[in-house]
């Protein structure tokens, strides 16, 4: 193993350069004015989680992570949808997974080395790998809680998530 | 002018859908590089595709090299609309037959000024 392979993500990655990218993609995909706020608030009881796989000198996964409703609001902003227009879970995966890419791919690209991004997953947030090699960003969109977690690949990691269908 | 814009997030084809016949595009859509393939097939030639690389079935790389096989369409401008930014792969869609590359997230702005540049802003868009 290289000693790069070796590094965390923490070694590679800080809180403030993921929210440099949080606040180019907020705007750009969930609407304009709309920010990605770093201050926490308590975590709801309920979360689902989207992510992207990052395969290369390190590998791991960057998951958003927010409370249900918060992912149905985060949906109708990103389709711009208006009442009595409904979104379903389809719409919810589609556009949780492509902030989750978005974040991952802008992640990705600072980063050393070549890396590849997998397709977005939604479901249940893949297992953490060292404690070490987490870079999370928590905080709020519009009052809600919302993580941005960049964490190691567990070994052996187990999927519980289901690729976005098309 | 007409417009593809192929990406497998629903989401995505409906922002960059909506940019463009802002514009002034006719647009149709497609989930994935084989789907657009069908498109041109039955005839839908665009001016424009707006192509994402990471698609499941055919990525937007395959696409590229496919459409630049078939002379039939070499008026087509291809621009890849992507979050893969590192400059290895921006030089291996420009050497595969691309035009432009657009990094995700993007404005409607920097669409703007990436069609002028390609000549592809329609009249009465301001530049």
């Amino acid at each position: 193993m290289s000693l790069q392979q070796a590094q965390p993500i923490s070694a590679l990655l800080d809180p403030a350069t993921v929210q440099s990218i949080a606040d180019e993609v907020w705007p750009s995909l969930v609407g304009d004015g709309e920010a990605f706020v770093p201050v926490p608030v308590a975590p709801p009881a309920e979360v689902v989680s989207a992510w992207v796989t990052i395969t290369g000198p390190w590998s791991g996964s960057v998951v958003l992570t927010c409370a249900p409703a918060t992912a149905q609001a985060l949906t109708e902003n990103v389709l711009m949808t208006r009442p009595p227009t409904v979104v379903d879970d389809e719409d919810v995966a589609d556009a949780l997974g492509e902030l989750a890419n978005v974040l991952g791919g802008n992640i990705k690209s600072v980063l050393p080395g070549e890396s590849k991004l997998g397709l977005p997953q939604i479901g249940s947030a893949p297992t953490r790998g060292r404690l070490d090699d987490v870079c999370a960003l928590v905080g709020q969109w519009r009052g809600n809680f919302l993580t941005i977690t960049v964490q190691g690949a567990a070994p052996a990691q187990h999927s519980s998530g289901t690729e976005v269908p098309q | 002018m007409r417009a593809l814009v192929i990406d497998d997030s629903r989401a995505m084809r409906r922002i960059v859908g909506t940019i463009l016949k802002d514009f002034g595009y006719e647009v149709r859509e497609a989930a994935d590089g084989r789907l657009a393939l069908d498109v041109l097939e039955e005839g839908f030639v665009p001016d424009l595709c707006c192509i994402d690389w990471n698609m499941p079935v055919m990525d937007g790389l395959q696409f590229v090299f496919a459409v630049r096989a078939n002379p039939v369409y070499r008026q087509v401008t291809l621009m890849m609309v992507t979050t893969e930014s590192e400059t290895g792969q921006i030089v291996k869609a420009l050497a595969a037959g691309a035009h432009e590359y657009l990094i995700k997230p993007f404005t409607a702005d920097a669409m703007r000024d990436k069609l002028a540049l390609l000549g592809l802003l329609p009249e009465g868009v301001t530049a």
